[in-house]
Formats: structure tokens, C-alpha cells, sequence
């Protein structure tokens, strides 16, 4: 298929049917959910699962496409105007978002991180969409330890991402790994781990599960805090009139804005990291790069620009490992997985060969969406004093609903028993300081590791050595996977030996 | 002390399954006819065994971390277990709980009705006339859109009038 007529194809899976009306629903549905405080993206995408269920497979991505995507623009909007992330990717934008806001500059620092994240989100589209058909080409030619390594590798970059926690990350990932062996195992048939559960034979649920963790911890969270987000009262009760910003102020902020949609792309496509970690990255590094380093922090839009175009960036970058490997990118990658798994689609990187119209409907939804949220975010900003004087005796008693109608839908009352496990487990979880991304990849990726390790093992005359290391890109591959791993051995006596020279 | 019993529970929980529950039937025959197939315990095996490798590694850290710390014994955790039976996120988890033991009986309306109103008192509405209104109003909506509009499968319960009920409001639309 050429690039036009998958554009023409893109086209026609976004605004027929009334698909379009459904993309608007997940823009105004994603920016809502965005800028409330306690719903993140990954929570923003699992509640909109809701919607789903009974679309079609390439409907139902568009839709929770978008609402990621204008999800992670939301939370820009209570960053800037309450210092409150709506996600926590939004947090950098706090550092000079709301000193502006306070300046009296609420209009202008919204314009930026709108335009700046309609910018990082454009362009990572256009690099998933250039990217992915190649990169799938390139995949098919991987054999089963190649992806075994791809796979291995995503749960190995969660540990250098929590420096401060390997060992809490590494056993949060065995955790999840260990989850994904309960049920049947696919080669052999044989039942293991189910302790006689009928209903564990299949495997846990993923979605009752995701739900529970995201959604239902959340809420029980929030329980024990404070009813009412504490938020300035000047704020709340002033008219948020949003400014783009004018040309002279864009070209100012040019490389900021093509710097940070790179390294955005680039972080969103590592398996396992994703817009949190882009978003403080780049933030970090324009303050490196910057004439002017000492103004960061107190209100420039450099700041605000840096923050917003990486975490859009990364939305991008994420959906470039899901469509041609197959393998999530990050929490709400590993929804949407679990989504398309749900209506039967094959994962993996034959999907873009005999489905190319995947990649063109969710590159078109994904331009769609950039310009679209601008609007939509302009408008939720001038009432969102009001949408936040919402108590949350309101708003955490619906969230549980519409959990309820996505685990319900998904496995009938077994999965709403799922659920209530997986919130208290997500509590659980949090007590035992352990990572629950960490475990949601390790459970996604847990049958796909398995998998592949399992006919690699076969094909390579039960070699492990040859498993791991036998082919150019599984060697590499593993080998960093090793290096990460064992960080927390080596690491310290580098930072010793290196102390002592100083 | 909840963290280090919890890992110690952990780790006693996967010694049990290591041993017994791995493989819970008999491996056919034929797949162990091909001596390279990967045996279906080996892979949960080796997940099992390097994950309570840093189980016994963590616990070592907790205890070397709390030693000596006032609030690290039984009687600590005692007390703060009473504080957590109190908490409003067990009183939550309860909620949650009771709605999905009473979903399929009593359906979604009534599930979703009790879930808004209670755990909205549970956060602190206290303006209960309006609370329950807007309970019964949400309700209803969610069942519209969702069962009639989204066509999505609800439970419609299995108490005769409440199954009526909710078949009607799904051919309202």
C-alpha cells in the first residue's frame, strides 16, 4: 500500500461511520480526564475501554488514541493554572507554567504548552508513521531470540529508570512475569499456578486487572486524602482566557521545540519508558542547553515549551514498538494491547503487513487529535475552575462506575472480583514499595516472553547460550539487558573508584 | 513491619508453589517425546526461584534498614492495623467489594446506584438529598448510554422486577 492510499485509508477509518464524532468524544473525554488531578493517561485510556467494547478493532484504537494523546495535553492545564499535574508527565510544566500564571501570564503559558504539544505530537506522528512499515519489514526478518530479547529488553529498562529501587523494580517485574504463568500453558496445554480456580485457567484477566490497578487504587487513595484539591483561590476564581503565542515567540523557542519532539519520539519508542520520563529529560537538558539557565524555574516558556512538546512526543514514540513489534511501550501502550488482544487482533509485526490501515488510522487520528485538543483544551480551560470544583465525592464514585462497566463487560462478575483483587493488590503494591508499572509490563510481556523464548528454545536445540546470544541483534540486545540488570552491583564501585579520583 | 511480613509472606507463598502448584496436571506424552521442547514448569520455575532470590534479599534489607527503630514490632503493627480497620479506604474497599458480591443479583442500576451514594458519603458529601438524587440520575444515565446507546452487556440482576426494569430501560433507546 503507498503512503497516499494509506492516508486515503487513515482517512476513512477516522471520519466514516461516525467515527469522527466518537474521536471528539475522546478528545473532550482525554483533555477532561487529563486535567483532573488523580486520573492519569493510563487511567484516562482504561476508563475509556468502556466506550469500546463494541467497536471495531481499528475503532476502538482511534478512539483510545485520542484520548491518550489529548489525555497527556490535559494535564498541562491544572499544572499551569494550580500547580497540580492533571498527569504526572505535567509536572515539569508546573516549574514555569504556574509561576507565570501567578504573574498574571495564565493565557500565554496555556497557548505555549497547547501550541508547543499540538508541535511535539505532529511530529512524532509523522515519524511513527515514516518509521513503522520499515521498522515491521525489518521486524519480520527477526527470529523468535531476537524478539525474546526486544521483549526482555522492556523490562530491563524499567530497572535503570528507578535507580533509586532496582531491587524493588526487578521483583516487581518477576511479579508481573509470575502472574503471566498463571493459567494454561500455550505449548504444553498443561494448567499451572490456577490452585484449582476454574476461572484462572485462561490466564488472569488483563483488563479487569488493569482497571483495578489503575483506576480502583486510585480511587482508594484518594479516599484516605482530602476531599477537596487545595488550589489558589485567585486562580480559581480567574477567567483563563488562553493566548498562543505570536511568531516572534515561536521562532524563539524553534529548536526547543525540534530538540524535545526528538528525544520525546525517541523516549516514547524505548520499551518501558515513556511521557514522565521525556518530559523531565528534555526539561533538564534545555536548562543544560540554554543562553540563559538561571530564568528556568521562574517562569519562561523555554520551560513550559520543553516540558509539553517532549510528553506529546512520547505518546507518538510509544505507538511505534506496539504496531510493529507488538510489544507496549509503556502502561497505556499495555492497555490498548490488552484491548485489540480482547477483539482478536494478532499483535506483532505481521499486523502492519496484512493491516497496514492500523498505522494510517491511528497516524490520521493522531494529527486529528493535535489540532483538534488545542480547541478543545482552549474551551475545557476557560470553565475548568468549574469542572475542578467537582468534589471528589462525585468524581470517585463515578470513576468506580465506569470500572465496573469495563470490568463487567470484559468478564462478566468474575471480572469485577478480578477488579476489587487487583485495587486491593495496587494498595498492597504501594505498601510494599514495589513498582506497579513495573508488574503491569511484566504481566503484559510475560506470555510474550515466554513465548518466544519457548520456540527459540525449541528451534535452537534447547541452547540457551544460543537462545540468548546466537543471532547479532539478540546478542547486543541481551547483553544490554545484562549490563542493566547487574547496574546495581557494578554502579556503586564505579561511583566509589570515581569518587576516590576526585 | 507490614512490608517486611508482607515479602515474607510472599516468599513463603511461592516456596509452597514452587513445590506444589507449578504444574497442576500431567504433561502429555507426546510433548515430552521432543526433548527440546521447553518442560511447562521450567519458565515459571525459573521466574519463581530468582524471585525469591530478591524476596530474600529484600527482607534482609528491610530488617538491616528498621532495625532498632521504634515503630519496627509486632505491637507497632497492631496498632496500626486497628488505624487502617477504621481507615476510610478499608470502609472503600468494602463498598467495593459488597458492589461486586450484589452485582449480578441485584443488576447494574441498583449496584451503581449504591456504589455513587455510599462512597460518596463515605468521601464526605454530607448534602444527602442531593446525593442521592444525583445517584439515581447518574445511574440511569450510565445504563442509557452504556447499555442503550454503547449497546456494552450490563447485568440486568436476577430479581424479577429489577430484570424487567433494566430490559425496559435498554429498549428505551
Amino acid at each position: 500500500m503507498s503512503m497516499g492510499q494509506m492516508l486515503v485509508s487513515g482517512i476513512q477509518a477516522v471520519f466514516g461511520g461516525g467515527q469522527f464524532f466518537m474521536v471528539v468524544l475522546a478528545i473532550v473525554l482525554g483533555t477532561v480526564f487529563g486535567a483532573l488531578p488523580g486520573v492519569s493517561a493510563t487511567m484516562a485510556v482504561a476508563l475509556g475501554l468502556t466506550f469500546t467494547y463494541t467497536m471495531e478493532p481499528i475503532a476502538a484504537i482511534v478512539f483510545l488514541v485520542a484520548i491518550y494523546c489529548s489525555s497527556i495535553t490535559g494535564g498541562s492545564i491544572t499544572a499551569i493554572l494550580f500547580k497540580i499535574p492533571g498527569v504526572p508527565s505535567s509536572a515539569p510544566t508546573t516549574f514555569d507554567g504556574y509561576p507565570m500564571a501567578q504573574r498574571g501570564e495564565a493565557g500565554k503559558a496555556l497557548g505555549v504548552a497547547l501550541f508547543t504539544s499540538a508541535i511535539g505530537g505532529l511530529i512524532a506522528a509523522i515519524v511513527m508513521f515514516l518509521l513503522s512499515q520499515p521498522l515491521s519489514k525489518a521486524a519480520l526478518a527477526f527470529g523468535q531470540g531476537d524478539m525474546f530479547a526486544i521483549t526482555f529488553l522492556g523490562l530491563s529498562i524499567l530497572t535503570v529508570l528507578d535507580m533509586d529501587n532496582i531491587l524493588t523494580t526487578i521483583i516487581s517485574g518477576l511479579l508481573g512475569l509470575f502472574l503471566a504463568c498463571i493459567g494454561t500453558d500455550p505449548m504444553a496445554g498443561v494448567t499451572r499456578l490456577t490452585f484449582g480456580v476454574r476461572q484462572l485457567m485462561s490466564g488472569i484477566e488483563m483488563i479487569p486487572v488493569l482497571i483495578g490497578l489503575f483506576a480502583v487504587t486510585e480511587v482508594l487513595k484518594q479516599t484516605n486524602k482530602n476531599k477537596k484539591i487545595d488550589v489558589d483561590k485567585n486562580m480559581q476564581n480567574a477567567k483563563v482566557d488562553t493566548k498562543m503565542p505570536t511568531f516572534k515567540e515561536m521562532w524563539e523557542i524553534k529548536w526547543v521545540m525540534l530538540r524535545c519532539s526528538i528525544v520525546g519520539t525517541v523516549v516514547g519508542i524505548l520499551p518501558g519508558a515513556g511521557a514522565t520520563i521525556a518530559s523531565f529529560m528534555c526539561y533538564t537538558m534545555e536548562n543544560k542547553l540554554s543562553k540563559y539557565p538561571e530564568k528556568f524555574g521562574t517562569g519562561i516558556i523555554d520551560g513550559i515549551a520543553a516540558s509539553e512538546t517532549a510528553n506529546n512526543a512520547a505518546t507518538g514514540g510509544a505507538m511505534v514498538p506496539l504496531l510493529t513489534l507488538g510489544i507496549p511501550g509503556g502502561n497505556a501502550a499495555a492497555v490498548m494491547v490488552s484491548a485489540l488482544a480482547l477483539k482478536g487482533v494478532q499483535m506483532g509485526p505481521l499486523l502492519l503487513k496484512n493491516q497496514p490501515e492500523y498505522l494510517s488510522a491511528t497516524f490520521v487520528t493522531m494529527i486529528i487529535t493535535n489540532i483538534l485538543m488545542v480547541i478543545v483544551a482552549i474551551g475545557i480551560a476557560k470553565v475548568f475552575a468549574k469542572i475542578l470544583s467537582i468534589p471528589y465525592s462525585f468524581l470517585g464514585p463515578i470513576i468506580l462506575c465506569l470500572a465496573l462497566i469495563g470490568s463487567y463487560s470484559e468478564g462478566g462478575s468474575a471480572g469485577v472480583v478480578i477488579m476489587c483483587i487487583a485495587g486491593v493488590f495496587g494498595i498492597i503494591v504501594k505498601s510494599m514499595h514495589l513498582n506497579s508499572a513495573a508488574i503491569v509490563l511484566g504481566l503484559v510481556l510475560g506470555g510474550m516472553c515466554e513465548g518466544f523464548f519457548s520456540r527459540a528454545y525449541l528451534m535452537n536445540k534447547a541452547n540457551v547460550f544460543k537462545v540468548l546470544f546466537g543471532t547479532p541483534i539478540a546478542a547486543v540486545v541481551m547483553t544490554a539487558c545484562i549490563l542493566m540488570l547487574l547496574s546495581p552491583l557494578y554502579l556503586p564501585l564505579i561511583k566509589k573508584l570515581t569518587g576516590k579520583k576526585n | 513491619m507490614f512490608e517486611l511480613i508482607m515479602n515474607v509472606l510472599l516468599f513463603g507463598f511461592l516456596g509452597f508453589t514452587f513445590f506444589t502448584h507449578v504444574l497442576e496436571a500431567k504433561v502429555p506424552k507426546s510433548f515430552l517425546k521432543n526433548p527440546y521442547n521447553l518442560k511447562p514448569d521450567m519458565w515459571p520455575k525459573v521466574i519463581i526461584g530468582l524471585l525469591m532470590i530478591c524476596l530474600a534479599i529484600n527482607i534482609y534489607r528491610i530488617i538491616k534498614k528498621n532495625k532498632g527503630k521504634e515503630d519496627f514490632n509486632f505491637k507497632a503493627l497492631l496498632a496500626s492495623a486497628k488505624d487502617f480497620l477504621k481507615s476510610k479506604m478499608f470502609l472503600g474497599m468494602l463498598i467495593i467489594a459488597f458492589a461486586a458480591a450484589i452485582i449480578e443479583t441485584v443488576g447494574f442500576v441498583v449496584t451503581v446506584f449504591i456504589v455513587l451514594f455510599l462512597y460518596g458519603m463515605l468521601l464526605g458529601e454530607r448534602r444527602i438529598v442531593r446525593l442521592l438524587i444525583i445517584s439515581v440520575v447518574l445511574a440511569l444515565l450510565l445504563q442509557i448510554i452504556f447499555g442503550g446507546l454503547l449497546d456494552v452487556v450490563l447485568p440486568r440482576g436476577t430479581v424479577p422486577f429489577l430484570r424487567n426494569f433494566a430490559l425496559w430501560m435498554e429498549n428505551l433507546i
